[in-house]
């Protein structure tokens, strides 16, 4: 008797949600199966891969990246190199410089910054804030403005926020809004319905339901981002089948594997290729769970994440 | 797993011939179902219907152990596909390859992390736990050579070969300590389970297709082997995570006990050479199916995440991951460092302890049994208060092992500074702050 | 099965409107009903045309086009005794959104209800009688024992029968509804799927009662098992009572807002 090979779409599906404009413009959801579940149906569009970009340039102090970035002196020209990278899909530019705790730039300059980094590149762009929400609300507004033309998403609106970012980002200027809750499947859940009410289509609502790196409590990561696309595709609840974008970068940058010096820990071997390491097992995990979209730093995790996507998926 | 009652219903005659005691052959098969009647009751249900049904009442994936004494590990026996459902039960283990007809210099750099990777994480050893030793060349005395060498680690192997004699020959040296042979196929299986039942140890099983390695299962199984592993594809990674998953799915699912085993993986062969796609596919396959995961070496920079989402994947959802408590000395921290102390729930322990360690100043910090909650829950609940941190600091004696007298509190606890100041009246309480991410600054600014 | 399917039952000849609407092929009130319907939550739609001996096929046909095409392929319960008319409004049905219901076979003259539904991959409502009401759960449990055996015999997946109880009108037959709570129990230990004409049990109270009686039914009869039933979805205080109980079986995620979606 042989194996009954039975595949299992399911009737509902994740919605489609479309980012950047022109050549590059990319689409992220769309699928009928959990994810890379290629056996049960093709995969509408296979997860994307970004390269995340800072104003402040925090980034630099890897020396992988700062080699990728030698002879540019400007976030323009650094987006331009970007661009280049192998497997890249879009770029993620990070205001990490507006907190008010921090070098608190104004949403001007912040705007000022955006306008140079999509004039040198054409790919989509994702926009992340400082993590304030007050502040991000100001400062999507205005950088939404100054990119009206780009079809951006905007990364987030949260439970403080999603009046403000859902009402300048979504409705004035109809990009696309992010929303974001810390693990939380209710939350999750509830702020989608919220964006819903205020106005803003489904098809303009990716989610990041959280992010941790591996090792750090990844566990509810995973729980969460499971029973999302659960309650998405077998129950078909509409509240819950928006894409998936996970902010990889600064979870799996920060924890103590990739940022102990090799003097400290001469065991471990080089921080640089631990924080690769970390960073490409937190995507991986992210996107088998359910991430349409990773948001990564380094260069090589780009190149294995996206080689990783492709051979999954096509 | 549980019957429904529609399941026996189908078994049984229809007739409504009441001989079970029952006015309908319904109303039987829904007390069969919930256990209030044995299906013998039913004098019209051929022995061979109930065999295949107490077989179908078997656990869905069977629990297979491999190596033995204190290098006994536990595979398969999983009930669930997603880990919120209920607890998975076997994690996977990482194992290493080396093959004949390898330098001496590629074997050594593969065996070098089993010294090289050995530390603890939230009370869990992490550590390499098998060797697979591949035939390459097929040279019999060059695969027992082999087999000889990888026996001086002090591991599990898995001996991985299709050549019978060389099987009988790798086994002779070394199946007491209950080793993978891993080597059964659509063509030699018949003789290959005579070597395994033999010497008394797990078979794995490989084939190019599906359909093929379901074939070879059932008819292992036919033979009385149920002591099996299934090997994925490694004709290409979406091969090998398509075989995974649906052999897991098969048996958790759609109740196909076939594919009721634990799976073996070769990352080493979908990547080779490639260190940082085995990354990937390391961490794919311990999320999802992978039973054995076989790479080709294992770097302390590939150990930390993989270990790390392990432990996290594999943590009972019901029960909190817990650090232990004590004192815990972060940047070179000596007697005359501050102190802070927080909870032992695993994530606020690494989230705190990251951060002081970003700050790079000098910290203690103390760790009191608060019952593995978070801060807020753990006071909630009275695991953290005053008394429980009095309690902690005359068990550890931290007055005698610290100088400084300076102890900072988590800020969403600042209700407790003066119950505090009560309780440890040499000491200057302060109040810190309420998320972590805010640590770095905190700290950098402290004059304490 | 997932969440509670809610089958609305406004449309149905008994409402002097309605029939007079499908009497003259008049659109605009069955439109109304049926997005009253679909607005307060319905999942599928009751198409009752009553006997229709005359005309049935056409006029069934002339109504699941109409819903289908303006309700974005609206699955429908296709609800009457004229079995050709059934015949007829499924060769026009639409199955995107679901497959169509036949509302309904019985353990009697109505038997053969299961073989239209096995022919033309539909669901079938089973109700479990045979002439009148049940004396007991045993009875129930013959009949659904042959209504199974049917469906089976014929290649039906038995997911597709949902089981009708006989929900039994509380005004006369107050002793029966523990019997009727028990059947449900009874048909999801099996494993089967049921749902019924829950609203007859509030039958002849006053308008004002309805609603909470109705409401203290479904979720009883939920907690049993019970996960489906045809009812009126403008009835604000059963749907949120649909919903809670959603929410309490894990059907459905919560989330603050659960009322308004």
């Amino acid at each position: 008797m042989p194996f009954k090979s039975t595949p299992q779409p399911f009737k509902a599906a994740i919605n489609a949600v479309t980012i950047g404009v022109g050549d590059k413009a990319m689409t992220i959801g769309g699928e009928n199966v959990l994810p890379l579940y290629t056996f049960d149906a093709p995969i509408a569009n296979p997860p994307k891969v970004g390269f995340e970009i800072t104003d402040t340039g925090l980034e630099l102090a890897i020396p992988g990246i700062a080699a990728l970035y030698e002879g540019t002196s400007t976030i323009g020209e650094r987006a331009k190199k970007a661009e280049t990278l192998e497997g890249v899909d879009f770029i993620s530019l990070k205001f990490a410089g507006a907190d008010p705790n921090g070098e608190n730039k104004s949403a001007e300059d912040c705007a000022a910054v955006a306008k140079e980094v999509a004039s040198a590149t054409s790919l989509p762009i994702v926009v992340e804030g400082c993590g304030n929400a007050e502040k991000d609300a100001a400062l999507f507004e205005k950088v939404a403005d100054a990119l009206a033309d780009r079809n951006v998403l905007f990364m987030s609106a949260k439970e403080e926020n999603y009046k403000a970012v859902g009402a300048a980002v979504g409705l004035a200027y109809g990009q696309k809004v992010g929303a974001e809750s810390s693990v939380d499947i209710n939350l999750a859940k509830q702020l989608n319905v919220l964006l819903s009410q205020l106005g803003v289509k489904n098809e303009n609502i990716a989610i990041n339901p959280g992010s941790a790196a591996v090792g750090y409590g990844f566990e509810y990561v995973a729980s969460t981002m499971e029973r999302i696309k659960a309650a998405a595709l077998s129950q078909n609840d509409t509240s819950l089948q928006m894409p998936i974008v996970t902010p990889v970068a600064s979870e799996a940058f920060n924890v103590k594997e990739a940022v102990v010096s090799e003097e400290d820990m001469p065991e471990w071997g080089p921080a640089e290729q631990r924080g690769i390491d970390m960073e490409i097992s937190t995507a991986v995990s992210a996107i088998t769970y359910g991430s349409n979209a990773v948001i990564l730093r380094h260069p090589e995790s780009v190149k294995t994440v996206s080689s990783f996507v492709k051979a999954m998926t096509e | 797993m549980a019957l429904k009652g529609l399941d026996i219903f189908k078994i049984t005659p229809k007739t409504n011939c009441k001989e079970c005691g029952n006015p309908t052959c319904m109303a039987f098969a829904m007390k069969v179902a919930q256990g209030a009647i044995p299906l013998e009751k039913c004098p019209h249900i051929s022995a061979e219907v109930m065999a295949e049904l107490s077989e179908a009442t078997a656990p869905p994936m069977k629990t297979i152990k491999i190596g033995a004494g204190d290098k006994e590990f536990t595979l398969g026996g999983e009930t669930v596909l997603a880990r919120h459902e209920k607890t998975f039960v076997s994690k996977p283990l990482y194992a290493v390859s080396v093959c004949t007809g390898q330098s001496e210099e590629q074997k050594e750099k593969a065996l070098s992390c089993l010294t090289a990777i050995d530390y603890e994480r939230i009370g869990e050893r992490m550590y390499v736990e098998l060797i697979e030793v591949n035939d390459g060349t097929g040279d019999k005395d060059q695969f027992i050579e082999l087999t000889k060498k990888a026996l001086t680690y002090n591991r599990t192997l898995v001996l991985s070969t299709t050549n019978v004699e060389t099987a009988k020959e790798a086994l002779a040296l070394c199946k007491d300590e209950k080793p993978v042979l891993n080597g059964a196929t659509p063509d030699n299986y018949k003789e290959m389970n005579a070597v395994a039942t033999e010497a008394g140890v797990v078979l794995g099983v490989c084939a190019d297709t599906l359909d093929a390695l379901y074939d070879t299962v059932a008819a292992l199984e036919g033979l009385g082997n149920k002591n099996l592993i299934l090997t994925v594809s490694d004709k290409s990674m979406k091969d090998a995570f398509a075989f995974a998953v649906q052999i897991r799915r098969a048996a958790l699912k759609n109740n196909d006990r076939t594919f009721g085993y634990p799976s073996l993986v070769h990352v080493n062969r979908l990547a080779a050479g490639n260190h940082n796609m085995q990354t990937a596919l390391a961490s794919l396959f311990t999320a999802k199916y992978g039973s054995i995961i076989v790479m080709e070496e294992m770097t302390y920079s590939q150990a930390l995440p993989l270990y790390g989402l392990r432990q996290n994947i594999f943590t009972d959802p019901q029960k909190p991951m817990k650090v232990e408590p004590g004192i815990y000395p972060l940047n070179g921290a000596d007697e005359n460092s501050i102190c802070m102390t927080t909870v032992d729930f695993a994530l606020t322990y690494f989230v705190v302890s990251g951060e002081i360690e970003r700050s790079g100043v000098p910290v203690n910090l103390l760790i009191s049994d608060a019952g593995g909650y978070s801060v807020l829950t753990a006071w909630a609940a009275g695991k953290l208060s005053a008394s429980s941190i009095g309690k902690f600091f005359d068990e550890f004696e931290i007055e005698k092992k610290i100088k400084n007298r300076t102890l900072v509190l988590p800020g969403k606890v600042a209700v407790l500074k003066g119950e505090v100041e009560e309780r440890l009246p040499n000491w200057n309480v302060v109040v810190g702050t309420n998320e972590a991410v805010e640590l770095v600054k905190f700290l950098k600014e402290f004059k304490g | 099965m997932g969440k509670f399917i809610v089958i609305g039952e406004r449309i149905h000849c008994i409402s002097p409107a309605i029939r007079k609407a499908m009497d003259q092929k008049d659109p605009a009130p069955i439109l109304k009903r049926a997005k009253e319907q679909l607005d307060a939550g319905a999942d599928y739609l009751d198409v009752n045309i009553g006997p229709a001996e005359k005309g049935g096929e056409e006029l069934m046909k002339w109504v699941v086009t109409l819903l289908q095409e303006n309700f974005d392929n609206v699955p429908l319960c296709l609800d009457t005794a004229n079995k050709k008319a059934i015949e007829a409004g499924i060769s026009v049905y639409n199955r995107q959104k679901g497959k169509p219901i036949i509302n309904s076979a019985d353990a009697g003259d109505r038997i053969e209800n299961i073989d239209l539904a096995a022919a033309n991959d539909a669901i079938c409502i089973a109700l479990c009688s045979k002439s009148g009401v049940p004396a007991d759960n045993d009875e129930r449990m013959v009949y659904c024992q042959e209504l199974l055996e049917r469906g089976m015999g014929l290649g039906m997946d038995p997911s597709d029968l949902w089981f009708d109880p006989l929900f039994l009108v509380i005004k006369g037959m107050q002793d029966k509804q523990k019997d009727c709570l028990e059947a449900i129990h009874m048909f999801t230990e099996m494993g089967l799927n049921t749902t019924g004409g829950l609203s007859n049990i509030s039958n002849g109270m006053p308008k004002d009662i309805r609603p909470i009686m109705d409401a203290a039914m479904v979720a009883m009869a939920m907690a049993n098992g019970l996960n489906s039933a045809i009812v009126n979805p403008c009835d604000k205080r059963l749907m949120e009572t649909i919903k809670s109980c959603d929410i309490i079986k894990d059907n459905c995620l919560y989330a603050d807002s659960y009322l308004e979606i």
